[in-house]
């Protein structure tokens, strides 16, 4: 991916496959090191799936059902000096709090570090896309903070769809005008 | 021309299960995600990515063969994912571009 938005899309849309009625994407800049966070409440992996998802190759059936989405997200942070770690529980091993938590670390300073790209798009894409689940975005930069929670959109808007137009337009606003205050 | 005909011309074998696959046309890139969408079928595959990514890619775009260039080295367990998984991969001590113009010679 050229840009890390396009990755994170990918793998939060794997949270909302695997039946999430939350999903986290959190980012954290802490001078070099971005941690990238994605969380979900989904159904969860047991140990050989979690190793197929990072193994491009491991297999326990015929035909390959995941995508390429975590081994270019762990290709991409260790390119950097980084690395990345998924923990998971399933429904089965824990009904009430199950989920997945996939965290990657990245150096912002190393050459190979791919460019974040357009965060926005991607959240807006994954809220018109789904718009009946929920998600938490927030990006922490050196202390200050953007962020974008569904579930606080909903209680407001009521009967109103997340992915109708006024509200994506709003929901882009709002998240740009953030990110200027940010930078 | 077929895989295993390259190595008549200084192209080295680091995996060779297919060697009778043809060759038709050449890719060139790095970023796997890039070139698992553009690379074409029966391809030669000129990169310098060395990890397991690279073999899934290949696998994925069913490209003919990977051809390392800048005599970069592949990890032995990542050959013999490579052989596992029916994927020929070759190596030039040349730099890309001298690797490119030398296939473009011979793939016509």
């Amino acid at each position: 991916m050229k840009e890390l938005s396009l990755n994170i899309l990918d793998v939060a849309e794997n949270s909302v496959k695997a039946g999430a009625s939350l999903t986290q994407i959190l980012l954290t800049e802490e001078g070099d090191v971005l941690t990238l966070e994605i969380v979900d409440d989904g159904c969860g992996m047991d140990e050989d799936v979690v190793r197929s998802v990072i193994d491009p190759f491991y297999t326990t059936r015929t035909t390959r059902k995941v995508g390429m989405g975590i081994p270019l997200l762990k290709l991409a942070c260790e390119q950097t000096g980084g690395c990345l770690d998924i923990s998971s529980v399933t429904q089965e091993a824990d009904p009430v709090s199950h989920g997945t938590h996939v965290t990657a670390t990245f150096h912002m300073n190393h050459i190979d570090f791919t460019p974040l790209g357009d965060l926005t798009a991607s959240v807006l894409t994954l809220i018109q896309g789904h718009p009946d689940t929920d998600f938490l975005f927030r990006h922490t930069r050196n202390g200050n903070v953007v962020e974008l929670d569904t579930r606080v959109l909903r209680e407001v808007l009521e009967d109103v769809p997340l992915n109708s137009y006024d509200v994506m337009r709003w929901i882009e606003g709002d998240l740009q005008e953030q990110y200027e205050a940010l930078s | 021309m077929k895989v295993k005909e390259l190595l008549e011309h200084g192209f080295e074998a680091l995996s060779l299960p297919d060697g009778d696959r043809e060759i038709d046309g050449v890719y060139i890139g790095d970023l796997l995600s890039w070139v698992m969408g553009r690379a074409q079928m029966d391809n030669a595959w000129i990169t310098i990515m060395t990890n397991v990514n690279t073999i899934a890619v290949a696998s994925l775009a069913d490209t003919s063969c990977v051809i390392l260039a800048e005599g970069v080295d592949m990890p032995e367990d990542i050959l013999e994912t490579a052989r596992d998984k029916e994927i020929n991969v070759l190596r030039s001590s040349q730099p890309i571009y001298e690797t490119a113009v030398q296939l473009s010679k011979l793939v016509s």
